[in-house]
This record gives structure tokens, sequence and C-alpha cells, in this order.
């Protein structure tokens, strides 16, 4: 399965939108400290490899792919972690499940999510307890509380299959509508 | 006459990357620039020499005596729960390493720094 990049960073970016003009940041990709994290590490990346591409026995099938994880995997391992465990030593990335739970939202017609926070707030019975923030847009339709349920549905279904945790409270907030 | 013999950290971070692998609903192990950059170094002087190294991205090993003690960052494929994929890394790193080195494990810390969304449809 493909990985979804474009969930790469909390500030919406993209890696990939950050790779195509590394050499020429936007305003908000100057300011932002996520983006200027990821374009360091993109940078840093980027002169280790032109040492590489000169050497002709290193092979160089995926490297972008490598590089794009290796600082996905940065960044995330830079910021919040949710313990798996009573202890101090099974952990998950907040921004990994706050991915599973927005592309559950998005999964649905006629929803997009937006931001997603998620904290830990205890272990009870060996399992994590989790809340989330959930913010979505949606179009403009008549059983507007019946797509969120469906919402909620879908994503505490997603959180309890790909994370396993338990996800005691779905705070949902409407941000927009769309056009279709 | 006595043999003495040492585990350097390489070898058991080859030792934990083969057996995190090998956990159903894990993708790969994940690994930040550092680690990279670590690898690619190493690659290219294995490589040199005409050999080919394990591939040890996303494992971090420090031995201190008999003792060892190992970080790995994992991305699992959203078709398991990851909360159980990094239970059974951590248990089937720990018994690998015991296996094949007889050094004692102190800990053994698995972070999930990936989850690949599957469809809930």
């Amino acid at each position: 399965m493909a990985v979804e990049t474009s969930y790469d960073l909390p500030c919406g970016r993209s890696l990939e939108q950050l790779w195509d003009h590394i050499d020429a940041a936007d305003e908000h990709e100057r300011a932002c400290p996520h983006c200027s994290t990821a374009r360091h590490s993109l940078r840093a990346l980027r002169e280790a490899t032109d040492e590489l591409a000169a050497d002709r026995v290193q092979p160089r099938i995926d490297l972008t792919e490598r590089i794009m994880s290796a600082v996905r995997a940065e960044i995330r391992g830079r910021g919040e972690m949710l313990p798996l465990d009573a202890g101090d030593t099974l952990q998950v990335s907040e921004q990994a499940v706050a991915v599973v739970l927005r592309f559950a939202a998005d999964e649905i017609e006629g929803v997009r999510a937006r931001r997603c926070r998620v904290r830990a707030v205890g272990v009870e019975d060996g399992q994590t307890v989790l809340h989330a923030e959930l913010t979505v847009a949606t179009t403009y339709r008549d059983d507007l509380a019946e797509l969120l349920a469906t919402v909620r549905d879908r994503v505490m279904a997603a959180c309890a299959a790909s994370v396993g945790v338990r996800l005691a409270r779905l705070d949902l907030r409407l941000a927009d509508f769309y056009d279709r | 006459m006595g043999i003495e013999w040492a585990i350097e950290e390489p070898v058991v971070a080859g030792i934990a990357a083969y057996a995190a692998r090998g956990v159903p609903g894990v993708s790969r192990l994940e690994t930040g620039v550092g680690g990279l950059l670590r690898s690619w170094g190493r690659s290219k002087w294995q490589q040199a020499k005409g050999i080919t190294p394990v591939a040890t991205d996303g494992v971090e090993v420090s031995v201190e005596g008999a003792t060892v003690r190992v970080r790995l960052g994992i991305a699992t494929n959203g078709l398991a729960q990851a909360a159980s994929v990094a239970r059974r890394v951590q248990r089937e790193v720990r018994d690998a390493i015991v296996r094949d080195t007889g050094l004692t494990v102190d800990e053994v810390a698995v972070a999930v720094l990936d989850i690949e969304p599957a469809s809930t449809r």
C-alpha cells in the first residue's frame, strides 16, 4: 500500500511540495517550524545524495523514497508521542494516529478532514485511552447529523482497527461547507 | 587456552532488524535523517570491501558489557493494530537477541512512527 504523503506535516504541507521548490521557499515555509525542520533535513540529505550520485557503487533505486521516509520519521520522532503501554517502552506518534483518523473521515463522500489533534488520557486495563478532536468540512446537505454520525463511527472503527487503542472521546468540529 | 569473544552493536542491530521485519503487520523499519546518513556511510565502507551489509535502518543499539538496550522505529501496514504489532516486535526482538547472542536485554523500546491508512469501508 502506498503511504499517503499528503498528510506529512501538521501544517498541511506535504514533503513533496517542499521538495519540489526547496530552493525557493515561500513565506509560509520560511516561517513555519514544521516546514523549516523538514527543509533542513531535505537539504542535508540532498547534499549527501549528491555525493552518492558520483559513486557508481551505490544503488540509487528508491533513493527519493528513502529520503522522504527518513524526513517523515524525523519529524514524527520529534513530535508528540503517545504511550501504548503503562511503561515507557512502546509508543506511537500522535501524527501517525492523526493520519489514520483523518483518512477514515476523508473516505466518506462529502467529507474533507482538516486538522486533527490526539492526546492520551491514560491507560486502562492495559489499553491506552485517547481523546481526539477532528475538524472537518462537508458538502451542504439536509442529512448533516447523519453524516457526522457516520464520520464518528468510521473514525472510531479505524482507531480500533489500525491503532488498537480506545478512542474514548471524539470531538467533531464542522469548520466549513464546500461545493461538490 | 581461554577464548574471549564480544558481540558488537551492528551485529545486535542486524538481529533486531531481521526479527522486527518478520513480524506480521510491520511494513518497514523507520529511520530518521541521522540514521539514514549513518547507514549510507556504513554501506559505502562495506561495499568498498565487496560485502553487502545487512540493513539495520531504524534500529539503535547500545551494548554495555553483557547488557543491551535497543530502540526501534517501525511503520505498520494499517491492517493490523499498531499496538499489537509493537508489542510483538518487542517480544520477538528480545527473544532473538537472547537466543542468538546470550546477551542480557535490558530494554527493547518500540516507536510506531507511521501507520499506513487502511480503508474502513
